[in-house]
């Protein structure tokens, strides 16, 4: 396993905002972390990658990176600049290919700051691929990309997981997540309600043929 | 970590700092700021000097160092103590904000080693906020001034020192609270405390004025007097290494509370043992010699053993006291081996004191002791070693020939409030196009 988290809770003022909840992801496997909006995905990713200390739980394995969602880091300046500084921390360059695949070469020379919604995040995507480690933890990596951005990301992140990389994304489009991801961990009101790959999920909700949302709706 | 990281660092903060709108307004400020002090200062200069045709003061205290020097410099300190917490504070708070921390936090490169390159960046846009004072003293030489290279380059070190220490407390701010706003009202806060503290312990004695040594305007103070003081190097470095520390332990989010509270427990601690070394420990760099006896008086003064015990029946507000700190305490205490000052009035106003005691200095070496009401520095002197069994050295006037100078600061008002704010403006603009 490359990754494990187990048992983490979140309280914050006598409000529960994650209650006992774990999963697992394998190498070169993409887990989608799903459930509607306040349903406690970015707080398992904070808890998970460190920045809720106070969180209960356990986290083990290997060395990963966690991407949070809506970030514009150092918005004055130029978006090539950016993807250079961050690669030199990990004593790389910037990751070429991500950037060809992302479609960022137009954006280089501008600012962070002046970017839309969607070509900020297909910077913040490029900036995460540049840290090399093992596992990514994404929180909303198609939030503000059109469709065909949002095919050309789940291509990129394909290709990285065949690769090795061990990808958990945490989606709130469901129909996304079911194109992407071999494994789910569904969240509602910070609670784990099931997990498992698709048909494990349709299994469980006794609906066969049903869409990820159904299967959702039906576990709930 | 390698240099290369490091590099990256530094070259990211440099950007960040130099290519904001915060910095460039703060050098735009300190061009006319410096300026107007320095032309102020000059022809007050040049009227103590006897310009104008009137009655001109006596050459020997005519100093360079007080009469342009410090009210130049002086101009500095306003920008340390309104302007830089607001650069110093976005450097650190525009990265919580963007989420930039939240990236950083997780590269190879420790916190402590993010701010360190924070702190570099930002030392040097001290050099460049140095520069109209620079061009200050370069004016000043050229109409003829003298300057003495060790007390320039002493207060200079001073205003650094307060530089360094302001910034430190920003990014302490900066770390701890998450909006801009809140540091900069924390900064402006402890400012504001320090200054009451400043006044509240004047003249008190005890822990309290130990305590209020060590504000950032009274750290500055000895330098403006032309004193090199170890303590204050010491002590604002140190200060400067333990605010780090802390800094460290509130912008790393992703440590445990415990390691977080411990580790500001113990930089609070350290900062209490500090109050605790001992002090006075400094080098007289005035040309003047101005922080010290002559050297006779002085060696006698340090070849006395016992303990001098000062008892000082004046109030704080009583200009006497201030005189009698400034001139004879100042140099009492570099002199002296074991020094005790004992202010009986501290904390009261003795407006309305019918003590007969009031106006005396009570001095104790020993089972010896000896009162008067006089604070003149020769006559203490006297005083102490009469005290001593000694028999006073014979004093000369003092060899400082003092500076005079009748220049007017010509062209000084149009380099620092025309050419500077439109070279900081073009050299902004040059650079927006090109960094990214």
């Amino acid at each position: 396993m490359t990754l494990r988290a187990e048992g983490i809770s979140v309280r914050r003022g006598g409000r529960v905002l994650l209650d006992d909840v774990s999963f697992a992801a394998n190498a070169g496997e993409i887990v989608g972390i799903i459930g509607p909006n306040g349903a406690g995905k970015t707080t398992l990713f904070e808890a998970v990658a460190g920045f809720l200390p106070d969180a209960a739980g356990k986290v083990e394995g290997a060395a990963f990176f966690y991407l949070p969602d809506g970030i514009r880091p150092w918005s004055e300046r130029r978006a090539g600049w950016v993807l250079d500084f961050f690669a030199r921390l990990f004593a790389r360059e910037r990751d070429h290919a991500a950037v060809a695949a992302l479609q960022l070469e137009h954006l280089l020379p501008q600012r962070i700051g002046s970017l839309s919604k969607g070509e900020a995040k297909r910077v913040a995507l490029a900036l995460a691929l540049s840290a090399p480690l093992p596992v990514l933890l994404l929180d909303e990596p198609f939030d503000g990309l059109d469709f065909r951005q949002t095919r050309g990301a789940m291509a990129l992140l394909r290709e990285r997981a065949n690769a090795g990389r061990t990808l958990v994304l945490s989606i709130h489009q469901l129909t996304d997540a079911a194109a992407i991801c071999s494994r789910f961990l569904l969240l509602d009101h910070g609670r784990a309600i099931a997990s498992g790959t698709l048909a494990e999920l349709r299994a469980r909700a006794g609906r066969c043929d049903a869409t990820l949302e159904e299967v959702f709706l039906a576990l709930e | 970590m390698r240099s290369s990281e490091f590099r990256a660092l530094l070259s990211k903060d440099c950007r960040e700092l130099f290519g904001s709108t915060a910095f460039t307004l703060l050098l735009l400020v300190a061009g006319p700021l410096t300026g107007m002090s320095f032309i102020a200062a000059m022809r007050a200069y040049a009227e103590a000097s006897g310009a104008g045709g009137g009655a001109a003061a006596l050459a020997s205290a005519l100093s360079p160092l007080d009469g342009l020097l410090v009210p130049t410099l002086g101009a500095l300190d306003l920008l340390i103590t309104f302007l830089v917490p607001f650069v110093a504070i976005r450097l650190v708070s525009d990265e919580k904000r963007s989420g930039a921390l939240t990236l950083l936090l997780q590269a190879p490169q420790s916190v402590a080693s993010q701010l360190v390159s924070k702190l570099v960046a930002l030392l040097s846009g001290w050099l460049l906020c140095l520069i109209p004072a620079f061009v200050a003293i370069a004016l000043w030489l050229g109409y003829g001034g003298h300057l003495a290279i060790g007390e320039t380059a002493n207060l200079l070190l001073g205003h650094t020192l307060r530089y360094l220490l302001t910034c430190c407390v920003a990014i302490v701010a900066a770390s701890l609270l998450d909006s801009a706003a809140s540091a900069a009202i924390a900064v402006l806060s402890f400012t504001i405390g320090t200054w009451a503290l400043d006044f509240f312990a004047a003249g008190r004695g005890g822990w309290i004025e130990r305590l209020a040594r060590y504000t950032p305007s009274a750290m500055l103070r000895p330098f403006e007097r032309g004193l090199l003081s170890l303590d204050s190097v010491v002590a604002s470095s140190v200060a400067a290494l333990l605010l780090l520390v802390l800094a460290a332990a509130f912008v790393n989010v992703r440590a445990p509370f415990r390691a977080r509270a411990a580790r500001a427990t113990v930089v609070i601690v350290a900062a209490i043992a500090l109050l605790f070394v001992p002090t006075n420990r400094s080098a007289d760099v005035s040309e003047d010699r101005r922080n010290s006896f002559p050297p006779a008086d002085e060696a006698l003064l340090h070849s006395i053993e016992q303990p001098l015990t000062i008892r000082m029946y004046l109030a704080a507000e009583d200009p006497r006291a201030n005189d009698y700190e400034r001139n004879v305490l100042t140099k009492l205490r570099r002199s002296v081996r074991e020094l005790r000052v004992d202010y009986p009035y501290a904390g009261q106003s003795a407006l309305f004191e019918n003590d007969d005691r009031y106006g005396t200095i009570v001095y104790e070496l020993g089972a010896k002791k000896a009162e008067s009401r006089s604070t003149t520095e020769e006559i203490v002197l006297d005083e102490l070693e009469t005290l001593a069994g000694r028999t006073p050295p014979a004093r000369g006037e003092s060899s400082y020939p003092g500076y005079p100078l009748r220049a007017s600061p010509r062209g000084a008002a149009v380099l620092f409030h025309a050419v500077w704010p439109l070279l900081i403006v073009i050299v902004r603009r040059l650079c927006s196009r090109r960094t990214g």
